[in-house]
């Protein structure tokens, strides 16, 4: 008997059949899937606007080869000495020092992929082992974890990287995708907790205890399989959160100095004082954060409603 | 008897937190690279009076008697002196905690009663033409990067139209002359806008995208199919039974949705210039002015803890069920 869990059938007995026809069995399923996901106009368009600002990721790596005057962070355009609108040579204009916009643009583009993306899998990994190991050993530590998990949720993240910025000196761009992602567990564990609470009761889990299974190989063998669609629905949301969270701290003067990103280049045009007058340098940046966040937003509520099947489209109740 | 209890446990719980935040905060602080001792007194005083400051705050004794200093210091809002004022920090917060409390609750409830609004509507008319064009605008003004919306406002309204300030909270000429209060009043409301309508946008997104699914998922409920049944007019389900019931996880979200328009609220009040603690936070961060920034920190962490304490209260209080 299939378990249905927000709609998703997953077949625990599958699990102690031959690993072929398991295989076959989720490949299949993941096609049923992804039919679902693309017929849908908001994973549709989620789809196009990631692909889109992937070929433009993939492109940084390419422009600085064509003319070192390219290079987002230190590639100058020795013609030019202030912010100039667009042209041939600079297809977005150029910032203030003579920096080709469209290549920091890109660049952006790749950084954003990198904060949201590794930001992400960190949160999910950390909230996902938090919420079983919660869910599953209960008591006191059960209680620990998820006071804790509650003081985080409360605390806003891009007030605990001031802080911890001003004390600790500029941080890297790795330190910061880190610390996002610690702030960001709880949400996720909250939810993979009353997952596991669910499941810890069901027969199959009671078997493997008596078939002798230790603790880890229960969580990581049987509840974890059936937590994963949850954590990684959830992803998309969180790296929405954190491709925000590292633009605003880069737009306060606080990123990694060493890197161009979006947040940075709102910040050049803003204390630079162009502003107002280098609508080519101030439109670009937001926009493409305001885009890329929302292309991840839509992709989470396309897989949700994969998942779960009561939220597609259907007349009113 | 009930209800006291429940009240009591959750005002302990907000006590035990702020403690833990407090402690972190404290080992935080000796914890970070450079001299402790830099972290506490002006490093442009003389050194008789960094002499008679150490051992005020105890700063030549062991970690614990420190700390238990910093604790009796905290509690009695002894918070130091800001470095680049020169004034108690205390005094200086006291200030700004009126101008960010004007800002953000005025923007806060309106955000949450229109978007309560539009999303009821948006969920009763599920799939028409109406609910699309709302839902896609809650989910563009909900990815909007808050900074960069506040600079094209700043652009269009402040710059190009020119009919709004381009920041700060007063008229200098309306100080100097003996203005009414009325006329000031109206000033400060003229320098409000920009800052409100941003705030505003970015918190009516997520209100109005819970309202809808809320609303949705209340739609579903067999009371609605008994109201139905009663024969009731569908404006009595939709606003009496559907909405008032809808509402209530609107109201728990207002609790944990703080942090995020905290986040904004200081993006916002330091583009717009507003003198509220979050540019001042962001003010002493880049001066290293640390006595400053622990105090914003530490009153940022208590206001969250006191918003999300009155919204249990107020949950309770709409859902009698919790407290039992």
């Amino acid at each position: 008997m299939p378990i249905w869990i927000r709609g998703l059938p997953i077949d625990v007995r599958g699990r102690t059949k031959g690993v072929f026809m398991l295989k076959n069995h989720y490949v299949q399923r993941f096609l049923q899937s992804w039919k679902i996901f693309i017929e849908n106009p908001l994973g549709k368009t989620g789809v196009i606007i990631l692909f889109v600002f992937m070929v433009m990721a993939l492109a940084s790596f390419v422009v600085p080869h064509i003319n070192p005057m390219y290079d987002p962070m230190i590639g100058i355009d020795p013609n030019i000495s202030i912010s100039t609108g667009p042209s041939l040579t600079h297809w977005l204009g150029t910032d203030n020092v003579g920096r080709d916009l469209f290549a920091q643009l890109l660049e952006g583009a790749k950084v954003a992929f990198i904060v949201g993306l590794s930001s992400a899998f960190f949160s999910i990994v950390l909230g996902m082992v938090i919420g079983m190991i919660s869910g599953y050993a209960g008591g006191t530590l059960d209680t620990f974890l998820m006071r804790t998990a509650d003081i985080i949720m409360v605390l806003p993240s891009l007030v605990i990287l001031l802080i911890l910025s001003s004390l600790f000196g500029q941080f890297n761009i790795w330190i910061i995708v880190f610390i996002i992602a610690i702030m960001r567990w709880p949400a996720v564990s909250r939810v993979i907790r009353s997952q596991t609470l669910s499941l810890k009761h069901r027969p199959f889990i009671e078997a493997s205890k008596v078939a002798g299974a230790s603790h880890l190989r229960i969580i990581f063998r049987h509840i974890m399989p059936n937590v994963l669609p949850l954590a990684f629905l959830y992803m998309t949301f969180r790296v929405t959160s954190a491709i925000l969270v590292e633009a605003a701290l880069s737009f306060l003067g606080f990123g990694d100095p060493s890197q161009v990103s979006w947040g940075m280049m709102l910040q050049w045009v803003w204390k630079s004082g162009n502003m107002f007058h280098a609508p080519y340098w101030l439109l670009p940046p937001g926009i493409s954060i305001s885009l890329l966040t929302l292309a991840f937003y839509l992709l989470g509520r396309a897989m949700d409603e994969v998942l779960d099947p009561r939220l597609r489209k259907e007349g009113r109740a | 008897m009930r209800n006291q209890i429940y009240i009591l446990g959750k005002l302990m719980e907000i006590v035990i937190i702020f403690f833990v935040i407090m402690t972190v905060l404290f080992f935080l602080f000796r914890l970070s690279p450079g001299d402790p001792v830099s972290k506490v007194v002006d490093p442009m005083l003389t050194p008789e009076d960094t002499q008679y400051l150490i051992e005020q705050m105890g700063l030549d004794k062991p970690i614990w008697e420190q700390y238990m200093v910093y604790l009796k210091n905290c509690s009695t809002g002894n918070l130091g002196v800001s470095f680049h004022y020169g004034e108690p920090v205390f005094k200086i917060i006291k200030e700004r905690l009126g101008w960010t409390i004007l800002l953000f609750t005025s923007s806060t409830v309106l955000a949450a009663l229109v978007g309560v609004f539009l999303g009821k509507i948006s969920a009763w008319n599920k799939g028409s033409r109406l609910d699309n064009i709302l839902s896609i605008s809650a989910l563009v003004c909900y990815t909007l990067f808050i900074p960069w919306f506040a600079l094209l406002l700043l652009w269009i309204f402040g710059f190009k139209i020119g009919i709004f300030p381009l920041g700060g909270i007063l008229s200098p000429e309306l100080w100097v002359t003996n203005s009414s209060w009325f006329a000031r009043g109206l000033d400060i409301l003229h320098h409000m806008i920009l800052p409100l309508i941003t705030l505003f946008i970015i918190n009516l997104g997520s209100y109005l995208l819970l309202m809808r699914s809320s609303m949705l998922g209340v739609l579903r409920e067999d009371y609605i199919i008994t109201a139905r049944a009663k024969g009731l007019s569908e404006k009595v389900i939709r606003n009496k039974h559907a909405a008032k019931n809808a509402a209530l996880p609107v109201v728990t979200s207002v609790g944990l949705s703080l942090a995020f328009s905290i986040n904004g609220g200081a993006l916002t009040e330091q583009i717009f210039t507003w003198p509220g603690i979050g540019r001042e936070l962001i003010f002493a961060v880049s001066n290293n002015d640390y006595p400053l920034a622990q105090a914003c920190f530490l009153l940022i962490a208590l206001v969250v803890l006191l918003a999300n304490f009155i919204v249990d209260m107020l949950y309770a209080y709409l859902d009698p069920r919790i407290t039992h």
